[in-house]
Formats: structure tokens, sequence, C-alpha cells
């Protein structure tokens, strides 16, 4: 599954990656915390929406995202 | 940019955002969540909450803190009454916040439009809860007396900050003009909004309630100084946050104020006879509405 960021304001277009709390290839649980961002506004621990391997970073630390963007790819468990 | 301290973070709940979002979006509908950045949007539209935002999203006030649009704002939307009320029954709220942009352009500054609001949403809600976070009206009493005759169960203006910090963060400065050309913006004033709550405290059975945003220069003195006031105002209710810069154009935040020092003003606002407090960083006016109504309204005080 894609990592997309929502959208979360009127007027915020982007966010930044802080760190990633897994590295590719490891395993990951529905609700882990998955990767820290930070907004203008505040920041922000996402949780892993499902269970599964951390396929693809696409947006490495210190890279912004802009809403919508993928930022990873979780291969789901079957 | 300033770096967050460690408590400034809060969590974001990406599939549960987008669910909220695609209800919202194809009513048309403003949310001051979305409008204002809120940084609580992951656990509240995770338990499907959100505070609706009426009379458009273009506020004629200035204040810096404040995200919102400003400028001139288009006519009101006659059926936004009736979609408020459509969203409330699709999310299957029992609590509703409904809160507005400033509008100095018209005669009772929207109050008309809070009224038939009100109207809509208990027409197809028969039981839902109502908590309005009103305009200060430009001190219009007719027009907050419309709302006082709604009966909702809470009224709530906000004092946002101390009185020395009005001229400069809630400041004249009126970017926004009438159609025809004329500026129509007003400046917030802190005694005429005490003189609101105090108002409808007086004149109603309605619960009070009022926030504070912290972080802009003020003093501990001047803070405890502010709860007093919304104390003697009648207050039933404060809430105490963390200012955020939301977006560029908004001052900057001069103090992260540490947890516990929320906690003292908390114990502060409760020892001078405020019953129900919420103060924590992440504390929005509207944060965690309907649960500290139910604990005032259930007699219970709030730990």
């Amino acid at each position: 599954m894609e990592v997309m960021l929502p959208e979360m304001g009127e007027d915020i277009k982007e966010a930044t990656v802080s760190f990633w709390h897994f590295d590719e290839g490891e395993k990951v649980s529905e609700g882990d915390d998955l990767v820290e961002m930070v907004t203008d506004k505040a920041s922000f621990n996402v949780p892993s929406p499902v269970a599964g391997v951390l396929s693809e970073i696409l947006s490495q630390e210190g890279e912004t995202a802009k809403i919508g963007d993928v930022i990873a790819i979780i291969e789901e468990e079957k | 940019m300033k770096p967050f301290p460690q408590w400034i973070k809060r969590q974001l709940p990406i599939k549960e955002i987008n669910e909220m979002n695609e209800l919202l979006k194809d009513s048309g509908l403003h949310t001051v969540c979305i409008s204002a950045h809120c940084p609580n949007i992951g656990e509240c539209f995770k338990n499907k909450e959100a505070t609706f935002l009426i009379l458009g999203n273009i506020c004629t006030r200035n204040c810096l803190f404040c995200s919102v649009k400003k400028g001139v704002p288009n006519p009101p939307d006659s059926k936004e009454p009736e979609k408020i009320a459509d969203a409330v029954k699709k999310l299957g709220l029992d609590y509703v916040v409904i809160t507005s942009v400033t509008r100095d352009d018209l005669a009772d500054g929207g109050a008309g439009h809070f009224v038939n609001t009100i109207r809509a949403i208990r027409n197809k809600n028969p039981k839902v809860r109502i908590e309005t976070l009103a305009p200060d009206f430009n001190n219009n009493l007719n027009a907050i007396n419309k709302i006082i005759l709604e009966k909702i169960d809470v009224f709530a203006h906000n004092i946002e900050t101390v009185p020395r910090l009005y001229e400069s963060i809630r400041p004249r400065a009126m970017p926004c003009g009438s159609p025809h050309g004329e500026a129509v913006g007003r400046q917030a004033d802190y005694n005429n909004s005490l003189n609101i709550l105090k108002y409808v405290k007086n004149n109603s059975d309605i619960l009070i309630k009022s926030s504070i945003i912290l972080g802009f220069g003020e003093t501990e003195q001047e803070i405890l100084e502010t709860i007093t006031s919304l104390r003697s105002a009648g207050c039933d209710i404060i809430a105490i946050g963390q200012y955020l810069k939301p977006t560029k154009g908004c001052v900057e935040v001069r103090e992260f104020v540490n947890p516990d020092k929320f906690d003292y003003y908390a114990d502060f606002a409760k020892s001078i006879g405020i019953n129900a407090v919420l103060s924590a960083p992440f504390v929005r006016s509207s944060y965690k509405a309907r649960e500290i109504y139910e604990e005032i309204s259930n007699g219970s005080h709030v730990a």
C-alpha cells in the first residue's frame, strides 16, 4: 500500500521528514509509529496504516514531501 | 524555524484523516480544523469530530495568530445551515460546535445565520447538543440575544490573550474592506469580550466558556489576572493551550510553555472556582468539547 501524506490544513502544502522509525525491509505492525514529520505548526508521528513490510522509503530524512505525495510503500501482510 | 520541544508532537493517522476529509469534501463545508491547521486533527477526525466554520472562510479581522484567510467575505450561503445539519447527521454527532469567521461587514454580524444553522441542525438532529463559539458581534447585544434565545448548551467566546497584547496580536490593521471599498474590520477589545461573557451569563442559563492561548510573551501574572477576569465574568469552562504558528504570515511563538505550567494554571483556575478546566499544550477551544460539557453537566469536575 502507498503511504500518502494526507491533507491536514487549508494552506499546508508540505511536511518535512525528520526520521523514519524503521528501515526499508523491516516489518511494521498497524499503528506503529512509522515516521516523524514536521510542518510549520508542529511535529507529528505518522502511525503505519497497515501491517506489513516497509518495502520502500520514498521521502528520505530531511526531505520535504507535498500533500498527496507517496512517502513510502508497505507490502501488506497476506 | 524554532525546533519544537518534544511535547509538541501529535499523531497523524492517515487513513482516518482521509476518511473524514472525504466525508466533508462533498458537502462544501468549512471546518476550523482544516482552516486553522489544527494539530489535533488526527485525534478528532479519528473520532469523527469536527468544528464547523460557518459564514464562509474569510474573516474581517486580522488576528496575527490565526491562519484563517482575511479579506472581503462572500455573502453568506443560505444553504449552509441545511448542509451543516446534513453533515451532523451523516457523522452521527451528538455534540456539535459551530463557530464562524468574524463578519464585521454584516449588520447583525452573522447572528441570524447562526440562528438558522442552530435550528436546521436541531430540526434534523433533535437530540444534539450545540455549542456556539461566537465572534464578538461588535458588542451588538441584539445579535447576542438572538443566539441566547436559541437556548444552546454552551456559549463560548474566546478572550484569546492578555489585555496588553491585544494591540500587537489582534491589531487594528485592516486589510479587508466592504464591496464598496471602505474598511469594515474592527479591533477586538478585551473588555468587550469580557462583557459579552458576563451578559450571556446574566441573561441565560447557558454554560459559559472561554479560551486563552499562551506563548505570545505574556507573563504569569498577566495570565493569572486574565483567568481571574474570566471567573468574574462568570465562565464555567476555560480552555488554555499553546500557540503554534500555523503559517508564515503569523506571529512567531515567543515561548513554548512547559506542560507543568499548564497544570499550574489549571490548579489556579480551579482554586478560584472555575469548575471545568482544560489546560495543556494541545488544548484548543473546541478540544474535547463534548467531554468537558458532559463532565460539568453531570456535576463532576474534570481532573
